[in-house]
């Protein structure tokens, strides 16, 4: 075959191959790409529901208004505490039970099904769930702390324990996934290097330290920053369990920006808040890809 | 220094599997004893077993008179040298070989200067900043022989160390290691499924098959003396020919009766096949005792028919048919040739035959 004969079977090839993608592009644009180009347009005008017409250009005055947005600011930092709470704890509890369960060698197929079972249900079920069971009155919760004589708490209605409540529920939902992704990850560590340490005279913490937590480094990284990705688009449960309350306790900045634009009706401003969050998402995503490829 | 007695070890896995039946094994003092096996015949697990690595299911291991079954690995004060290396990644090749000795305690100009013998004797002083990943297959190899030298134990364990690297780079490091060991002097058990390894580097071979062991002893005895037609089917390349026949008395006098070529039994053999007249044996000749012409002393005609030749450049095998039909081969001097197809007439060197039970494959006779 001669050079130009390949040149234009390759050129054919990738000609089919647009062709075979086309359909599933123009999906992925009309229901991806054009609401975000249409969020992003709306971003520079004044677009409010009461209008909800692009004549007013109003250029940056929604991102300025945003920036100095006193309750974002305050969304902003519970938005942070609770993606570094919730995502720090589960780490914790996610490498713990993935060392412990790389550990066991019965049951494990058990242990599995009970750990991804709150992966399987829907975040809005997992909220409705737990507003139930932590209903101060009727809920369950409360219940069995009474048994042990322990007061009614308001996990919900305090609001220094709302926001402690939404990260407990959060991690319970999400604790899973670190926790299989840190397994898969230990189970494909190499045997040797441990048995050389134990030759080499080391304990079995000296081996964590030396061994399992440099070579676990990727996939801890991975497993975090996809963890802190999702995080910080957390809306369901606080959807469904505190409507960012008490106060503004559990506010996230998702809430906080469907607030803007269902109940602030200010399209415009929510769209250009929204337009913030993705820059952080997408930042953190580049990172993530970034760091990804580095490891090959 | 250290001597490592194996009695009736055995290692069981679940109810099914024995990976090691009943061992026993005396590794002298300062020698390099190599472990032979086919894949599979519970070498490594042997090894494991002395290192410590795995649990011992019967018998008892003792260094120096010391029954270690129990011991911690790192107390026994062995290392390891494995088939893939086992390094560790994230430290560089001087990490790696300080790495226990930090452990150990060791001050810190003491693990300098060993640092550097060992780099210096293995040539690795040039890759101490690096990283295991940024060396070849041989590099690690030496890394992985300086880690446990550095550590300067009572014995050395090695586990197929030369297995991953090429033929070239594998000979040199033969030659190495026994240089290594002449000048330490230091116990090592050396496992390996290569015979010639095992045939070059070992004071002593120790053959395994189905987690026992078959034979002990220097490389030439075991090569002359197999006890038992697996190894002398397994040690050599091309291996022992080993063809059914049978004994039979002609005029007073036994033969081997290979149907319908007859060779004689040299007189001084006759008395321990005496007992086997007219039962089915085991014939075995080695391709080296086979020869183009008669050889001095005691040599039978053997009429052939060539199947193959394979020259090899230093020597030519041939393969060849017998008139009833079973292929043998021969190693034949660099410049033999003959058409496939052709009749060939080779001698067979009876002072080096081999004769085995046909049953149980043990062998009769020997001298
Ligand atoms: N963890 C295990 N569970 C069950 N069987 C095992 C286990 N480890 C080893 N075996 C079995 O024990 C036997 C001996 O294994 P071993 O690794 O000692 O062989 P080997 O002689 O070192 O072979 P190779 O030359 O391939 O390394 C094999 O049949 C193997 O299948
Ligand atoms: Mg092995």
């Amino acid at each position: 075959m001669t050079g130009a004969d390949a040149h234009t079977l390759a050129r054919r090839d990738r000609r089919f191959g647009y062709l075979l993608t086309a359909p599933g592009l123009a999906a992925l644009m009309l229901v991806i790409t054009f609401p975000l180009l249409f969020a992003l347009f709306t971003s520079f005008y004044d677009y409010t529901l009461l209008n909800p017409r692009h004549d007013d250009f109003i250029g940056g005055e929604n991102y300025l208004e945003a920036w100095e947005e006193e309750y974002l600011a305050g969304s902003f930092w519970v938005t942070l505490k609770f993606v570094l709470a919730s995502v720090v704890i589960e780490f914790v509890i996610g490498f713990s039970v993935a060392l412990a369960l790389h550990a066991v060698n019965r049951f494990k197929t058990v242990y599995y099904l009970i750990l991804l079972a709150p992966l399987l249900i829907n975040p809005v079920v997992v909220g409705l769930l737990w507003r139930m069971l932590l209903h101060a009155e009727l809920g369950i919760a409360n219940y069995v702390i009474g048994l042990f004589g322990i007061s009614r708490v308001n996990w919900l209605g305090d609001i220094g324990v709302a926001f402690w409540t939404v990260v407990l529920v959060d991690i319970w939902h999400q604790v899973s996934f670190m926790a299989i992704l840190l397994l898969a990850g230990l189970a494909a560590l190499p045997r040797e290097p441990y048995e050389a340490a134990r030759m080499d005279g080391a304990s079995a913490f000296r081996c964590f330290l030396h061994i399992t937590l440099p070579l676990m480094r990727p996939v801890i990284m991975v497993a975090l920053l996809l963890r802190l990705i999702f995080a910080i688009k957390t809306f369901d449960i606080i959807f469904i369990m505190t409507k960012g309350g008490p106060g503004t306790s559990t506010d996230l900045v998702s809430y906080f920006i469907y607030r803007a634009a269902f109940f602030g009706l200010d399209i415009g401003r929510a769209s250009a808040m929204s337009v913030g969050l993705l820059v952080i998402v997408l930042a953190l995503t580049t990172y993530l890809f970034r760091y990804m490829r580095s490891l090959r | 220094m250290a001597r490592i007695t194996l009695q009736g070890i055995t290692k069981t896995y679940g109810q099914e599997v024995v990976a090691v039946d009943a061992v026993d094994l005396e590794i002298r003092d300062g020698e390099f004893m190599v472990l032979l096996g086919p894949s599979g015949c519970g070498k490594s697990t042997t090894l494991r077993m002395i290192a410590g690595l795995e649990e011992i299911s019967a018998g008892e291991i003792r260094i120096d008179g010391r029954v270690v079954n129990e011991v911690d690995p790192a107390d026994r004060d062995l290392a390891v040298v494995f088939q893939n290396y086992a390094l560790y990644p994230h430290m560089t090749v001087s990490g790696n070989l300080s790495f226990g000795l930090r452990l150990r305690g060791v001050d810190a100009s003491e693990i300098e200067r060993r640092i550097n013998v060992t780099a210096t004797m293995l040539g690795i002083e040039g890759l101490l900043g690096r990283r295991p990943r940024e060396l070849s297959g041989g590099q690690q190899q030496r890394v992985a022989l300086g880690r446990a030298l550095v550590r300067e134990p009572v014995a050395f364990l090695f586990d197929e160390p030369l297995s991953n690297l090429d033929a070239k780079l594998r000979s040199a490091m033969r030659t190495e290691l026994i240089k290594i060991h002449r000048d330490l002097g230091r116990t090592i058990l050396h496992v390996t499924h290569d015979q010639v390894e095992a045939m070059t580097m070992g004071e002593r071979i120790c053959i395994m098959r189905d987690g026992r062991v078959v034979q002990t002893g220097p490389p030439l005895e075991v090569y002359r003396r197999p006890v038992d037609t697996f190894v002398a089917g397994f040690l050599a390349s091309p291996p022992m020919n080993l063809l059914n026949a049978r004994i039979a008395g002609e005029s007073g006098a036994l033969v081997v009766d290979l149907s319908p070529v007859r060779l004689p039994v040299l007189s001084d053999r006759e008395e321990a096949l005496a007992p086997g007249r007219d039962s089915a044996i085991t014939f075995g000749i080695r391709p080296e005792d086979l020869h183009a012409e008669p050889v001095p002393r005691n040599a039978a005609p053997l009429d052939v028919e060539v199947v193959a030749v394979e020259a090899l450049g230093p020597e030519v095998v041939l393969i060849a048919a017998l008139p009833g039909g079973e292929e043998i081969s021969a190693r034949l001097g660099r410049d033999f040739s003959a058409p496939p197809g052709s009749g060939v007439r080779l001698y067979a060197d009876l002072e080096r035959v081999h004769f085995f039970d046909a049953g149980s494959g043990r062998a009769l006779g020997e001298k």
